[in-house]
């Protein structure tokens, strides 16, 4: 029986070499310490054994026992291991592969540019207010001291629609729209499309982004070096504009009108074929509201004043973007737009 | 306008630089656009009296001359020109003279004898290509002068853009006016003297009636004799051309010259062409028709104003002349007209004939009120001078309409208070004089100024506030902040509403489209948009029949960009457009803010070598939902299978209308296949459009209350329905929210079957029923009773078989 036993141990531990595998350890598990196993068949027959060499018998079946359960532990931990390690490897991935995803959109460059000039606008405490693209001639032009015939009509070349209307050819518009139902004192801006009887080209577009703004309260609370101020804000912020003057220009529905000039963005002022040799690119047309406007809108010009800007938004964009064709804003071409941020807003 | 440097001297006498001119210019309003600089195209050329012309000893065609250059000394010359004479004055090119890019002129013999110099022709001075003979200058040209300097060939021409309100720069007199004052330096005007008095053999009445004195309050005429028409001298040629005017002849181009002086347009009629001598003002009444001087019969309008003879019409005041009395080479007597036309009507008739000349576009912009016999004493001298005319009237001047004195109070105050920094009333005061204004002071800080004639732009106190303003460019003018007039400004709820709108798309991946309001008609007939009822705006003056309609739809715009895209490497394009669309109501425009966009292609990307998700339907219905949700309108709206003939440009069995409370308010689905096969799309594009003001109108509603989350848990049950393969899975869902108790708070959809397990022609909806109540966790018993009775009025009211 001993050397039965002995025989046992020593088949299995052969079979357990290092390099058994699960199927293996298993099966001398089974066999040698299974519920039939050898180990269980020679417990069964320790009966035969005289009474002397039972203890004996029955250390070295445990003993076996021990033994072998060992090294079948040690073994299974080892495949285990040896699975893991080997699933971990299969699983490897390459993180540097893209992302499940639906691609973020861009937001469109005007109304990118737009938002970041109302922003300034409000901060500077202006309201926004929208107004209507289709006008009748009285808010576009006659409230603002175009008089009919007048050849500064001519300085905007005008859509006509059906129903006697017309498409607004400047956001000045608002305005009037705004004065006619809210009495100063104001400061407003009015974003929002314009039309001029312009071909689609490098340099225009018959339709267009522009922002009016404008600041009415009583005489002398709003001035002409307030405009100044504030256009000044307005280029720094926006621009990081490194020098702008003001000069006197002319438009119907203000008195005095200036013209903002920055330094020209693509040479700071040395002057290059952008700015025509002249160091300067016009920004914006401003000036002190004229008094007729207001007698317009029925405020009286001896207890008011205010001043009112206007900016070109696609203008100003390709100034500040630094490309050179208007016709970019309108072709949407996803190579173009896809360089835009996806946030709108300060945020970038 | 253009300004000739040699020019603006004749009138003020300004030492700085040509930029620092421009500069100061361009500051006060009147924007310089260009400086030209001009060289002449020779040197060492001088202005030669020829005192005797003989035969040249040994060539038939060749002449020797003596001419006498002034200081520079006698020379002989041999001469090959016919037109050579004795007693003209020639440009003499001396030894070592420059022409063009000939080395210098070197003495030469020819034929024998020595030649000390040569008489020029134009082309040889690079004038033009006229090589008839030398170039005779003026009698007057004084003798050994330089005759570059002579024709102002060493120029600097400034290129003015002249702003609509300022008329009196229209001139070279009005521009000198303003250098002078922006440089301080004193202005000469033209010294006028009279005209001489008619020599009685000559003499002519004029006679002028002004049957319009409203639009025609002044009308001046001269008649003159003797004329011999024929080239101006080459200075005067010169001057026209350098501010690009075309020399006619010297009557034509002294009333120009005249005109681009001073401003005031003149005309030359022939003097016998003038029936009875008797000019007429007059509306063009039942004259239906004139033929101006370009050789085209224009209609005309009654009101428009013409200047006639006893018989017939003669010009169209202050467009264009007739043909009928236009100075011809044999015209030996003419009447030269300055009038003072009122600028509306001249801007009317010139618009609506679509005729713009240098004398409608001055009249246009309101010339001197009282420059008319001045002009027509300038020009009666020029043509005195240059073509031997003689006058045979005196000035007849009519002036029916006086013009109203204007006296403008300027307060120093109101203009601190408008500009935000005091001016000293001596700067104010020397402004406003330099500039032609009479000012008188009236009391402390007051001024009364009546300005100028030339300069009917100034109206009002304001007006004189800009004219001080701008001598200094703004310059004095301080820039400081005003003070906040809101303490808070209000959020603009509408601009707001776009922006969260704008947002939601960026994140559902769709990236921002801009397209232009204008668009072909068929292109508004493809896409109606919303309501294919709407009938589209038209564009009265579009800049082409392909741009000659409002759009209708944003749709249109958005599909045009994909094909762009499509043809520049893009495989897929994902987009929206916040924008407005255009529609007749009635007998007006109406515009409406829309929300459209397009989905082609791939639009959620997979890991690599897996299937990514296809742009469909059902993907844009995803991102329209998400947005519906952001808004928090999603149980208010609901999606109408698109009827027949509904939205033609959709796939007819996948497209749908938003409605919004029961009210359509927009639509979404496939492009219709045979669109997609007109723009060779090869995937389904998905499309959807809102009316987005309706949704404004919620977006402002105030802020739903918000409740605690449930405190017990949902159970849940599901059902199975087959129902007809049309059946709407939204009408399920409505219909089983209807038959749920109060205990029902939320039915889903989870699957829908069609296959061999159900008959062919129907489908399986399965849906997932949560019961919850607020006070206990209810028990299956109790959840097994509702929703038994839910099913079986569901089916009931569907008509529905239940699937086991």
């Amino acid at each position: 029986m001993k050397e039965q036993l002995e025989e046992i141990r020593r088949r299995a531990m052969s079979e357990l070499g290092d390099n058994a595998d699960e199927a293996q350890v298993d099966a001398v598990r089974v066999r040698v310490l299974g519920r039939s196993g050898e180990l269980t068949e020679i417990m069964r027959r320790m009966r035969e054994v005289p009474n002397e060499e039972r203890p004996a018998i029955g250390q070295l079946i445990n003993q076996i026992k021990r033994e072998v359960e060992a090294r079948v532990e040690e073994l299974s931990e080892k495949l285990k291991a040896a699975a893991l390690d080997k699933s971990l490897n299969e699983k490897r991935i390459d993180v540097t592969l893209p992302g499940m995803r639906i691609a973020r959109g861009r937001i469109h460059p005007i109304t990118d540019i737009m938002e970041q000039m109302l922003q300034i606008f409000e901060s500077l405490g202006f309201e926004v207010e929208m107004t209507q693209d289709i006008e009748d001639d009285f808010h576009n032009f006659e409230a603002l001291n175009f008089k009919e015939h007048h050849p500064a009509r001519d300085m905007q070349d005008t859509f006509y629609v059906e129903g006697g209307m017309l498409l607004r050819t400047h956001t000045s518009n608002g305005q009037i729209r705004v004065m006619e139902k809210r009495r100063p004192p104001l400061a407003i801006v009015c974003p929002g499309k314009c039309y001029r009887r312009d071909d689609l080209s490098v340099r225009a577009s018959p339709m267009f982004t522009q922002i009016e703004g404008f600041m009415v309260d009583k005489i002398g609370r709003v001035t002409m070096a307030h405009l100044k101020g504030v256009l000044t804000q307005f280029a720094q912020a926006f621009f990081g504009a490194t020098a702008i003057r003001f000069r006197a220009s002319y438009f119907p529905f203000t008195e005095p009108s200036a013209e903002l000039d920055m330094h020209c963005l693509l040479c700071d002022g040395a002057g290059c074929p952008v700015c025509k040799h002249s160091g300067w690119t016009e920004v914006l047309g401003c000036g002190m509201i004229h008094p007729n406007v207001l007698r317009a809108v029925g405020c009286d010009p001896a207890e008011y004043q205010g001043f009112a800007f206007g900016i070109g938004v696609e203008r100003t964009g390709l100034l500040k973007l630094g490309v050179d064709d208007m016709r970019l804003f309108f072709e949407n071409d996803l190579r173009f737009l896809a360089q835009f941020p996806a946030l709108s807003g300060g945020v970038r | 306008m253009k300004l000739p440097l040699s020019w603006l001297k004749d009138f003020v006498n300004v030492d700085a630089t040509a930029d620092e001119i421009a500069r100061r210019l361009s500051a006060a309003g009147l924007v310089v656009e260009n400086v030209e600089c001009l060289a002449p195209g020779f040197a060492g050329v001088f202005a030669a009296k020829v005192l005797q012309v003989e035969k040249h000893p040994n060539a038939d065609r060749l002449n020797l001359c003596e001419v006498d250059a002034g200081e520079k000394g006698k020379f002989k010359v041999v001469c090959g020109a016919p037109n050579v004479h004795a007693g003209m004055i020639a440009p003499l090119a001396l030894i070592g003279a420059r022409l063009g890019k000939e080395p210098p002129l070197e003495a030469a013999t020819i034929r024998g004898v020595q030649s000390e110099g040569m008489l020029c022709s134009e082309r040889e001075l690079g004038l033009s290509q006229d090589h008839q003979g030398i170039l005779a200058l003026s009698a007057a040209a004084p003798l050994g002068s330089d005759v570059a300097a002579y024709l102002h060939l060493d120029d600097t021409i400034f290129d003015v853009e002249i702003t609509p309100n300022r008329g009196d720069c229209l001139s070279i007199l009005g521009l000198a006016r303003e250098v002078s004052a922006l440089f301080s330096v004193k202005l000469r005007a033209p010294k006028l003297r009279a005209t001489h008095s008619p020599e009685s053999p000559d003499a002519a009445q004029v006679s002028v009636t002004i049957e319009a004195p409203d639009l025609c309050p002044r009308y001046a005429a001269l008649a003159m004799t003797r004329i011999k028409i024929g080239p101006s001298p080459a200075w005067l040629k010169r001057r026209l051309e350098l501010c690009g005017m075309r020399a006619l002849n010297n009557v034509v181009d002294a009333t120009n010259y005249v005109m681009l002086e001073l401003g005031q347009p003149l005309h030359a009629f022939d003097w016998t062409k003038i029936a009875g001598g008797k000019i007429i003002v007059r509306r063009a009444g039942d004259t239906r028709e004139f033929t101006t001087l370009d050789n085209v019969a224009r209609t005309l309008d009654a009101q428009d104003l013409l200047i006639a003879d006893a018989e017939k019409p003669l010009a169209i005041a202050g467009v264009m002349g007739g043909l009928n009395s236009e100075v011809s080479d044999s015209t030996d007597a003419i009447l030269l007209e300055s009038a003072y036309f009122e600028p509306m009507t001249i801007a009317r008739t010139a618009r609506r004939l679509g005729l713009r000349s240098e004398a409608s576009y001055r009249f246009e912009r309101g010339i001197d009120r009282a420059g008319q016999v001045a002009a027509l004493i300038r020009v009666a001298e020029l043509i005195r001078k240059i073509a031997g005319g003689r006058e045979s009237s005196i000035i007849a001047d009519f002036e029916p309409r006086k013009a109203e004195p204007r006296e403008i109070t300027l307060d120093l105050n109101a203009m601190e208070a408008l500009l935000g920094v005091a001016t000293p009333a001596a700067t104010a005061k020397s402004r406003l004089k330099a500039l032609g204004a009479q000012v008188t002071t009236r009391g402390k800080a007051m001024l009364a100024v009546v300005p100028p004639s030339f300069r009917p732009d100034l109206n009002e106190q304001a007006d004189l506030v800009e004219e001080v303003a701008r001598l200094s460019g703004l310059e004095d003018i301080p820039a400081s902040m005003p003070a906040r007039i809101a303490t808070l400004a209000v959020v603009n709820p509408e601009r707001e509403f776009i922006k969260g709108t704008r947002e939601v798309m960026l994140g559902c991946g769709l990236t921002e489209a801009a397209t232009l309001a204008f668009t072909a008609p068929g292109e508004n007939q493809r896409f109606p948009g919303i309501r294919s009822t709407l009938v589209p705006v038209k564009v009265t003056n579009p800049l082409s029949a392909e741009l000659g309609e409002l759009r209708l739809s944003l749709l249109a715009g958005l599909v045009a960009a994909l094909r762009f895209n499509l043809n520049r490497e893009a495989v897929s394009f994902h987009a929206f457009e916040i924008g407005k669309t255009f529609a007749m109501e009635g007998d007006l425009p109406h515009e409406e803010n829309r929300l459209a966009a397009i989905s082609y292609g791939t639009y959620a990307l997979a890991a690599i070598g897996e299937p990514g998700v296809k742009a469909g339907f059902f993907s844009l219905k995803g991102v329209l939902e998400s947005y519906l949700d952001a808004i928090g309108i999603s149980s208010r709206v609901s999606f109408r299978p698109v009827a027949e003939g509904e939205a033609p440009f959709l796939h007819p069995g996948r497209g749908a209308i938003v409605m919004l409370d029961g009210n359509a308010v927009g639509l979404i689905g496939e492009l219709h296949p045979a669109e997609a096969m007109r723009l060779d799309l090869n995937d389904p594009c998905a499309l959807y459009e809102l009316d987005l003001s309706k949704f404004i109108a919620y977006g402002l509603s105030p802020r739903k209350t918000i409740e605690a989350p449930p405190r017990f848990p949902a159970i849940r049950r599901d059902l199975a329905l087959v129902l007809d393969r049309n059946f709407p899975a939204d009408v399920v869902i409505r219909t089983i929210r209807e038959c749920g108790s109060s205990l029902l708070v939320s039915v889903e959809i989870f699957d829908v079957y069609e296959g061999n397990a159900v008959a062919a022609g129907m489908k399986s909806v399965a849906l997932a029923c949560r019961y919850r109540a607020k006070d206990r966790t209810l028990t299956d018993e109790e959840v097994n009773r509702v929703h038994a009775l839910l099913v079986e009025q569901a089916r009931r009211r569907l008509g529905a078989e239940l699937r086991q």
